[in-house]
């Protein structure tokens, strides 16, 4: 076992150093293979979310035509709307729709325009295409999602790993019950109390918004003021993602430090320090870098919805939010589909990034 | 024959569990039920050594039980909301009158819409209950003029408190926003140099009068709200009047009842023929009007909705008739006191203990019933206040606690079933069968997986929930909230089933010639079952934050109906945070407590599972 252990701890550090030149092809067509999965997967999904949209009963061909209504006759209007009906391509099936709004295929005005073209759909509310809607919101959302990422992720390591050495401990247990109220909490509630305390007791932070109303801020100012309104929003997201990271930092450590090569490492007289930094830890990040994706997508659309929310910050979430609630579902659709994009890439990334991690993961497909 | 079936018949498989769990059987000896000690025992033995783990248990069994028993006696009704309990704080004090009044003896009471103002026999007035309107109002804060006056008579508004002291002056305090306090300038040269003797006072939500001794009568406060004007032939005939909360009428000398103005329009100046003479006294509620003859009938008009008209049928004439919100109290002339109206805080059913005593006086408002008797002891009936205070709209926070946590708890509860149905079965079908079923129900976990959790669930529930009834869409959410998180658990149930399928019971089963359904769902889930219990506890914790935080989005089950998510949903603005704490704080703290437990739980059940854990 210890021995197996070492010949891969080897083969991850001859991997990382001499690039692809061992296991290129393999990696190649693994990631090749991973990349054509997850378009027929986008497919899907995007097929799935059409005709979900589709559900929804709406009549485009009677809203244009309902001005026109008092002044034809019931059988005229009756065939313009069918006529309309046929122009617009209504009738048509779901497929047909579904090909066409993708760009597939040519749509009503005889062009290829669709999502695959670029062209997301205008949005209802904002009088605007949807993809000069989504920019600032997107860079706001990526801002405080980064931001956050890097925060969360500063401190959880080394506490995991400080739980993880100290397991059992009091110290350990007091970390982990504090670290418990943090993840059965809801974000919002999180997020309330937060702006009681910091906006409301101690005046530091603005309760929400995303920057000071009316001002004219430019370059440097505008972005320091910007961040001074992500302040609390990032604060909680750091709060909320604390704990959840911290146990499986811990969890994967413990794993690891109860394998056989780590008493190996800790027989032959090495330093304590050595076998946890060089030899635990390292292999404890296989695991753990999986669900650091995983949390990021989490915290990318759940949690940053729900902070958005809270705080006022016009980010994607509130964006989507707005657009739902105001039925802007062109709107929804894209930003659905955006949602997709990024759960899908970010399992490929973790699956790529894992497999050059760990080359087993590989040589079991 | 029959006899004999009943006693070989099994018992129910929990009542065995818990048999074998907690009462081992006493004629082994000790090596030998040391030996036979089954893992489940084990785990259960694990388990409740953990103090902490069982301490949640505990805590999440009594809120359940509380949340799932108390709906049937905190009864909701969803579309109850009253404008004057708004923003209530918590607490019992609404009646709750300083004994330093009963002491000295009442002189006079009267009911705002959370708090009771009363003046004891020495001229000293006393303010009780939620006087706090806002940060700046309270009406508590009595003026220094007014604790030095000799007050005789006090009324008591929204806000805003009007008292007469015994020299005929005229103050008021509170809420002055509206103009409710500023007094017209007849009376304020009356404060300085009295013309004339003011006798009775009364005050409406947002507007006030006075009457003098001469019949005249003197208004003021919100006049966007109330026409403040009187037909000037009717000033100097004016006996009584009666102020409802947006329009007022007058008892003149003659025993008639007239509205202020011809022109006005409420459905209170409608005046009922029957009411145009004889009159003796009239009060008033929010919305109606009564008038009391002097045959001892009582005439009530405006715009009764909760029963003000149904004059009860009584023993003697009825001599004195006061007005509540919704319900009026009276007087008969053998000295019994009768209530009638709205009586959801119990306000118009005179207690046994008042109808014993011989009272003297008594004093109706808002929700709020006092009687004095001849010893000067008060009773009080009616609203006492609210243990957790209302929200923004009146309602009650506790009622809405316990009937949105039935309603979290339920949704939580289905959908992780909905959840471990689906993930058990498939997750089973696809490590027992391995190949390209497993390939499909993968590739199906995998793409549900990875659609994000939160947006999906909110396009689903908005899509699907826009026609349906409350009670549809709350099944709909549980339905997603289930569909959409089965896949973490059948990954779960598939990699023991991989596990478990190569074991050796699972090769006797076969070779004995057991169907495959009857090996997967009868031999090997019952084994697995152990490992998906710390699965399924987490999810019913997860399962209510999600719904919970669906509803909070406004994607959840809709208001009215309480949910603990929708009930934070108010809370969501400063003010509210700051001001209205115990609209957040007793729903966060529960909702809280109950997650954190569930979760406790299940790091309590994994610990107990983990062989490694337990030292063996």
């Amino acid at each position: 076992m210890a021995v197996d252990k070492c010949y891969y701890l080897i083969y991850v550090y001859r991997i990382t150093v001499n690039g692809f030149r061992i296991g290129g092809i393999v990696l190649a067509k693994y990631i090749l293979k991973r990349l054509v999965y997850l378009v027929i997967v986008f497919f899907i999904v995007s097929f799935m979310m059409f005709a979900i949209y589709n559900l929804i009963p709406s009549d485009p061909a009677m809203v244009q035509l309902e001005p026109l209504r008092k002044s034809l006759k019931t059988e005229e209007f009756r065939q313009r709307y069918l006529a309309l009906r046929k122009q617009l391509g209504l009738d048509d099936p779901l497929v047909v729709r579904y090909a066409r709004w993708m760009g597939f295929i040519k749509d009503v005005k005889g062009k290829h325009e669709g999502l695959l073209q670029g062209n997301f759909g205008y949005s209802v509310t904002f009088k605007r295409d949807v993809v000069d809607v989504i920019k600032v919101p997107m860079a706001n959302t990526i801002i405080l999602n980064i931001i956050s990422t890097i925060i969360t992720l500063a401190i959880t390591i080394p506490l995991g790993i400080f739980c993880a050495v100290h397991a059992r401990k009091p110290v350990d247990s007091a970390i982990q019950a504090g670290t418990v109220v943090g993840y059965s909490l809801p974000t919002y509630l999180i997020g309330i109390v937060f702006i009681y305390l910091f906006s409301v007791l101690l005046r530091l932070f603005p309760t929400g918004g995303a920057k000071t109303p009316g001002s004219t801020y430019t370059g440097i100012q505008e972005l320091l003021d910007r961040l001074y309104y992500m302040c609390l929003p990032i604060l909680v997201l750091v709060f909320t993602g604390l704990a959840g990271m911290t146990r499986t930092v811990r969890a994967a450590m413990i794993d690891t430090l109860s394998q056989d090569y780590i008493k190996t490492a800790r027989a032959k007289g090495l330093k304590e320090k050595v076998v946890i930094y060089s030899h635990a830890w390292r292999n404890a990040l296989l695991p753990v870098s999986t669900s650091i994706m995983g949390w990021i997508i989490g915290v990318f659309t759940g949690g940053s919805l729900v902070i958005e929310n809270t705080f006022a910050l016009n980010g994607t979430g509130r964006l989507y939010w707005t657009g739902l609630n105001s039925t802007d579902y062109e709107l929804v659709l894209a930003m659905q589909m955006f949602y997709c994009l990024v759960g899908l890439i970010g399992v490929l990334i973790t699956d790529i990034g894992y497999t050059l991690i760990d080359p087993r993961v590989r040589i079991d497909k | 024959m029959e006899n004999n079936n009943t006693a070989k018949k099994k018992e129910f498989f929990l009542v065995r569990w818990i048999k074998r769990a907690f009462f081992p059987n006493k004629e082994m000896d000790i090596y030998a039920e040391e030996q036979l000690q089954s893992p489940f025992r084990l785990v259960v033995r694990n388990f409740f050594s953990n103090k902490l783990a069982v301490l949640a248990l505990i805590i999440v069994i009594l809120i359940t039980l509380t949340v799932f028993i108390a709906p049937n006696y905190v009864v909701l009704d969803l579309g109850e909301q009253d404008a004057t309990l708004v923003n209530v704080a918590p607490g019992y004090n609404m009646m709750k009158y300083p004994s330093a009044l009963q002491k000295n003896g009442v002189r006079d009471i009267a009911v705002g819409y959370n708090y009771s103002v009363g003046v004891d026999n020495t001229g000293k007035v006393y303010v009780w209950g939620k006087s706090r309107i806002s940060q700046v109002v309270n009406t508590a804060k009595v003026p220094d003029e007014v604790m030095e006056a000799d007050i005789v008579k006090v009324a008591a508004g929204a806000d805003h408190v009007v008292a007469l002291s015994s020299d005929g002056k005229i103050f008021c305090w509170g809420n002055d926003r509206l103009g409710q306090c500023r007094l017209p300038l007849d009376i304020q040269s009356n404060n300085r140099r009295p013309k004339f003797k003011i006798i009775k006072i009364e005050a409406s939500d947002q507007f006030s009068a006075a009457l003098d001794d001469e019949g005249n009568i003197y208004l003021w406060g919100n006049e966007n709200f109330v026409e403040l004007w009187v037909k000037s032939d009717l000033q100097g005939h004016i006996k009584d009047m009666a102020l409802t909360s947006a329009a007022f009428v007058l008892l003149t000398d003659q025993g008639e009842v007239v509205a202020p103005m011809p022109t006005s329009s409420s459905t209170v100046t409608k005046i009922p023929e029957e009411a145009k003479s004889g009159v003796i006294a009239i009060e008033a509620t929010t919305n109606t009007v009564a008038a009391l003859k002097d045959d001892g009938s009582v005439i009530v008009w405006g715009a009764y909705t909760k029963n003000e008209n149904l004059v009860p049928e009584t023993s003697s004439k009825i001599v004195e008739i006061k007005g509540g919100r919704f319900h009026y109290t009276a007087r008969l002339e053998n000295g019994e006191l009768i209530g009638w109206g709205n009586d959801r805080y119990e306000q118009a059913s005179v207690p046994e203990s008042v109808k014993n005593a011989d009272i003297v006086d008594f004093y109706t408002g808002s929700f709020q019933n006092y009687a004095v008797d001849k010893n000067g002891k008060i009773y009080t009936w009616g609203l006492k206040g609210f243990i957790c205070g209302t929200d923004s709209l009146g309602r009650d926070v506790f009622a809405r606690l316990v009937n949105g946590g039935k309603m979290t708890m339920t949704i939580g509860a289905l959908s992780v079933i909905i959840e471990t149905i689906i993930g058990v079965i498939l997750g089973g079908i696809a490590g027992y069968f391995g190949g390209w079923v497993d390939m499909a129900i993968m590739r199906i976990s995998e793409i549900i997986s990875s659609m994000p959790f939160i947006p999906f669930a909110m396009i689903l529930s908005a899509v699907m929930g826009t026609k349906v009834s409350v009670e549809q869409r709350m099944y709909i959410i549980m339905v997603i909230l289930g569909i959409l998180s089965w896949p973490g658990l059948c990954s779960l149930v598939r990699a023991q089933m991989l596990a478990q399928r190569e074991m050796e019971y699972v090769t006797a089963a076969k070779t004995v010639g057991v169907k495959e359904s009857r090996i997967i769902f009868k031999h090997v889930i019952p084994n697995v079952m152990s490992v998906c219990l710390v699965s399924i506890t987490l999810a019913f914790g997860t399962s209510m934050l999600t719904e919970s935080t669906l509803s909070y989005l406004g994607f959840g089950v809709p208001l009215p109906t309480p949910t603990w998510g929708n009930m934070l949903t108010g809370a969501n603005n400063s003010v509210i945070i700051q001001n209205y704490w115990w609209n957040w704080v007793f729903v966060g703290a529960i909702f809280g407590i109950t997650c954190i437990c569930i979760n406790l739980i299940g790091d309590g059940l994994r610990d107990a599972l983990d062989p490694k854990a337990s030292g063996r």
